[in-house]
């Protein structure tokens, strides 16, 4: 792997996990500013509008997952669907928050993108 | 060194020889910024989109981000839901504090302290139920459309306007210290928690949901949720019915068919002797309602029926009864009880012991409120159900024109007093509301006639220093000094004792007039105030009665001969089908006995099977007569098998229903519709029914057959409404009547109390019907006892069941856990502290200062 992807990689693995303790912390925006910095630091568009959503699904998906393993979260999910009107369909709830996470972080990287493109285009795919 | 790739990377490439890209887009720059900011400003939207709804919401949604995230928002229900064994601090207590957990959530609080068991309770309340007392104080004090916006606007401004809020904050400047002692350290451990939820983000999701926070809880926010209850039990709009039926039947029809002495056979169980030096109210014949006092009814009942479903009492169905040692099987007193109320997921119970130097004591409280509302101490123990004498009146405010803003009352122009509120609306602009106040009480109509409600439940009480006071008694005599402050709502309390003793006192407020008609709106001008109430040592009661059983489902408790007006036929009392039928049981003959009377021995076993019982006492009466009235069919074979019990499997209950209800209407429809009566039949069904019944006993040529000059009598009716009754059922249900089951037209729901159908427990099929002592009225059935509770003192048992579960958190195991049990009429120990702590599955709190 070139040191250039490398470094990239290592951004966006220290984006994950700023987002995450933020998330954890109770900032539960942190995708957003994590997506925003992926955007910005990153040139290619194409790769850091994904990895912001990555970024974000993942800060989101991980205590969602120590959830589940701690006390598990099946009957909440349940309780949350039926609580939005979807019966009790589990499954809809840990979606829609997986799509939240996910989109914070996208639209900060999407975002943190274009604002570089703007502020330099001469280093900017 | 940058951390940038990019600017390596192109530093590299352009030192291989290729042409940068900045100079490839050198002839295209313009286009590329303008590319570059169209995708900004894209980004910015859809960014500003997407920040927006997980901020703020959008429609219906709530903000996505507090709401959905796994850390503090509502999927935090899941850690809620796990409940163990910990070490906590509370602030503001004195000295550690034990609460044992059984496996099913009941609660066990040992406290070294009376303050510090009042304050562990707040807290305990408010771990498992914070969101239900939150609505609950809400609700009376009109601050629903804060959090769920205008939907709740009519609420809000009717509670207001009624005033729990004003009574409330009257009652706690005249608190006793020992209320305002438990009070005040109950709202310190319901803060406790909040703040504790707060900080480590546990709030109850449907907060988060909601996007609020609550405020912190005070003592008047216990006083309200009592007037919330007192509001639900005995807030009636009955007067106003009666003037409606009055102005379009005629005040003979409505003396006769809506009496103030019920005409069907009844059970009291207060048979007197009565106080012979009493002077009873001199009550008024019935007399005609004017257009004016008609619109002003007219207009007062569409705006009381049009709130939501709870702010006006529409009956009440509970039952109790206790069972003296001298007939009991264990030799000790028995006693049973089951509230009826609407049952609701969380329940309105909260299930608990509270151990303390002053206390020891057993049973449900009320989420909100610091005390045990039914239960057992170590010597008695009481339930309740509602005495349903009338406790509201409606009064005519004499106006005129020339007297602005004044009415005329014992002589003199007096001025409205007015009380203004601003109602916050979620979404949409504050509310402004002026409340208009007269001596009666506010004012609830200007049409017609200006309309002031008079309430008992609006007189300050120590209701609260009451139950303090029977939750320490311990013998009959200051079970019933305690009561003496009872105001409202009025209730039967039933009473037995670890000596065999048992009671039953009717206590609360029966307002006495001088004059006029009070089941009527009546002049506001001063003649016809509520001049005091029935003295305590005359209301109904009795102690250690000769046959050694006592009982109460909400009937009327005295016979004709009671000396005072307590109010009529109509809505306030029980048709007294439920008090038969348990006197019936209760009274029971043996055949194995030598010298009568032959009554039997009863056990608690005895009391379950008569607290889960669908006989229907109506049934038993009315269908042997219809089954000499009808010709042979399938239908009146399987009624003619029937044991009267309104039992899932059974097609006989279904057909005998439906009869029932086609006879109501076939009788009275035909005046209805050639009166043009406003009121809809089935509010006055209960008193009709009673009319019914009576005539069909014995009065069957009475003229209301004959409506119309015809030469009907009762049989004709019944033969035709049954008639109707096969035809209705055949197309409703198929043309097999065996396969008429009562399950598959009734069913029982509990429902989620923040109205999430997808929450609830059921429909389910159940048994009974509004008559039987398991109550199940209505289609679904979501009334019905709340809690049962049988005692046996002298085998040292007590054992209840509510259909709920200790937790209003739906992800919990303790949501709905018991309901399952309770449908199948099944019951749980009430066990002590100690044997809590030594029960499998038993978690314990250490709750330190």
């Amino acid at each position: 792997m070139e040191p250039a992807a490398v470094k990239a990689l290592a951004a966006v693995i220290l984006a994950a996990i700023v987002a995450i303790v933020g998330v954890l912390l109770g900032v539960w925006w942190a995708p957003f500013v994590a997506g925003l910095a992926i955007g910005f630091v990153q040139p290619r568009a194409r790769f850091a509008v994904p990895a912001g959503a990555a970024v974000g699904l993942l800060a989101w998906a991980f205590p969602l997952a120590a959830l589940q393993v701690q006390y598990g979260a099946a009957s909440a999910a349940s309780s949350l669907a039926a609580i939005m009107g979807f019966g009790h369909q589990g499954a809809i709830p840990i979606v829609l928050t997986l799509v939240v996470g996910a989109l914070l972080g996208l639209t900060g990287a999407w975002l943190g993108s274009a604002a570089r493109t703007l502020a330099y285009p001469a280093i900017s795919r | 060194m940058t951390f940038d790739p990019a600017i390596d990377a192109s530093v590299k490439k352009q030192t291989s020889g290729r042409r940068p890209r900045v100079a490839a887009d050198r002839g295209s720059g313009g286009t590329s910024r303008s590319r570059s900011a169209i995708n900004l400003l894209a980004a910015l939207i859809v960014s500003g989109v997407v920040l927006y709804a997980a901020f703020a919401g959008a429609g219906p949604l709530p903000a996505l981000g507090p709401a959905f995230n796994p850390v503090t928002g509502a999927w935090t229900m899941a850690a809620d839901a796990a409940v163990g064994s910990q070490t906590l601090h509370l602030a503001g207590l004195d000295k550690p504090v034990n609460v044992t957990f059984e496996a099913d959530g009941t609660s066990h609080i040992v406290a070294q302290t009376d303050h510090d068991l009042f304050l562990a309770t707040g807290y305990v309340h408010a771990r498992f139920r914070l969101f239900q007392m939150d609505l609950l104080r809400r609700q009376g004090e009109g601050r629903l459309s804060e959090v769920v916006g205008k939907a709740a606007l009519d609420s809000d401004r009717f509670e207001l306007q009624l005033g729990l809020l004003r009574t409330a904050q009257a009652e706690w400047n005249a608190a006793s210290q020992r209320s305002r002692d438990a009070v005040t350290a109950y709202a310190q451990g319901v803060n406790d928690r909040i703040s504790e939820a707060e900080a480590n983000h546990q709030l109850d999701a449907m907060f988060t949901l909601l996007g609020y926070q609550p405020k912190p809880w005070t003592p008047i926010d216990s006083l309200i949720v009592k007037g919330d209850m007192t509001q639900t039990l005995n807030f009636t709009d009955t007067p106003l019915v009666m003037a409606l039926l009055q102005k379009s039947l005629g005040a003979d029809l409505t003396a006769q068919w809506v009496p103030t002495i019920p005409p069907n056979p009844q059970s009291p169980y207060d048979p007197g002797p009565y106080p012979p030096g009493a002077s009873p109210a001199p009550i008024a014949a019935f007399s005609q309602v004017t257009d004016n006092e008609a619109i002003a009814a007219a207009d007062a009942y569409q705006y009381l029926a049009s709130l939501p479903a709870g702010l006006v009492a529409t009956g009440g169905d509970s039952n109790n009864w206790a069972v003296a040692g001298s007939r009991s099987a264990s030799g000790g007193a028995l006693m049973a009880g089951d509230p009826h109320l609407h049952l609701t997921l969380p329940a309105i119970w909260y299930q608990l012991t509270m151990d303390s130097p002053g206390y020891h004591v057993s049973g449900v409280s009320i989420p909100g409120t610091p005390v045990v509302l039914i239960g057992h101490n170590q010597h008695i123990s009481w339930s309740l159900t509602d005495a349903q004498n009338q406790q509201t009146f409606f009064y005519l405010e004499h106006e005129d024109a020339a007297h602005p803003n004044q009415y005329f009352w014992n002589n003199a122009w007096q001025t409205y007093k007015t009380v203004s509120y601003d109602i916050p609306v979620l979404g949409g602009p504050t509310d402004h509301l002026t409340v208009k106040l007269s001596v009666h009480g506010p004012v609830i109509t200007e049409r017609g006639q200006t309309t002031s409600v008079w309430w008992a439940g609006n007189i300050p009480s120590q209701d609260l220093d009451v139950l303090l006071g029977i939750d320490q008694a311990s013998n009959y005599q200051q079970f019933r000094d305690a009561l003496r402050g009872w105001y409202s709502p009025t209730h039967n309390f039933v009473y037995a004792d670890d000596q065999g003793n048992i009671g039953m006192i009717s206590a609360g407020y029966y307002p006495q007039f001088a004059a006029g008609q009070p089941w009527l709106p009546m002049p506001g001008t001063g003649e016809y105030d509520v001049t005091g109430t029935i003295p305590f040592d005359y209301v109904p009661q009795l102690y250690d009665p000769p046959d050694g059983i006592i009982w109460s489902a909400n009937q009327r408790q005295v016979t004709p001969d009671y000396p005072y007006y307590i109010g009529t036929a109509s809505n306030f009392f029980d048709p007294g089908y439920r008090a038969n039928e348990i006197n019936r049981v209760l009274s029971q003959a043996t055949s194995d006995c030598a010298v009568p009377p032959c009554l039997s021995k009863l056990s608690a076993a005895d009391m379950m099977a008569l607290q889960t019982d669908t006989r229907d006492y109506l049934a038993s009466e009315i269908v042997p007569i219809l089954l000499r009235a009808i010709p042979a069919s399938p239908e009146k074979d399987l009624l003619a098998s029937w044991d009267y019990r309104m039992d899932v499997n059974s097609p006989a209950a279904t057909i005998w229903w439906t009869f029932w209800q086609s006879y109501l209407a076939a009788t009275f429809d035909p005046y209805w519709k050639a009166h043009d009566v406003t009121v809809a039949r089935s509010d006055v069904n209960d008193a009709l029914g009673q009319d019914l019944e009576a005539w069909t006993l014995g009065d069957p040529n009475n003229a209301v057959f004959k409506f119309g000059g015809s030469s009907n009598t009762a049989t004709d009716v019944m033969r035709l409404a049954f008639a109707s009754t096969v035809t209705q059922l055949t197309r409703q249900l198929g043309s097999g009547p065996s396969t008429w089951t009562w399950g598959r037209v009734h069913q029982r729901v509990i429902q989620n109390l923040a109205q999430i159908t997808g929450l609830d427990y059921g429909p389910r099929p159940d048994g009974g019907d509004a008559n039987t002592p398991l109550a199940a009225p209505d289609f679904p059935s979501s009334h019905g006892p709340s809690w049962r509770m049988v005692v046996d003192w002298g085998a040292g048992t007590f054992q209840a069941i509510y259909p709920g579960g200790q937790s209003e958190n739906p992800a919990s195991t303790w949501y709905d856990d018991r309901v399952s049990a309770w449908f199948d009429g099944k019951y749980a120990a009430m066990l002590t502290a100690d044997a809590a702590a030594k029960a499998v599955g038993a978690k314990t709190w250490s709750l330190l200062p």
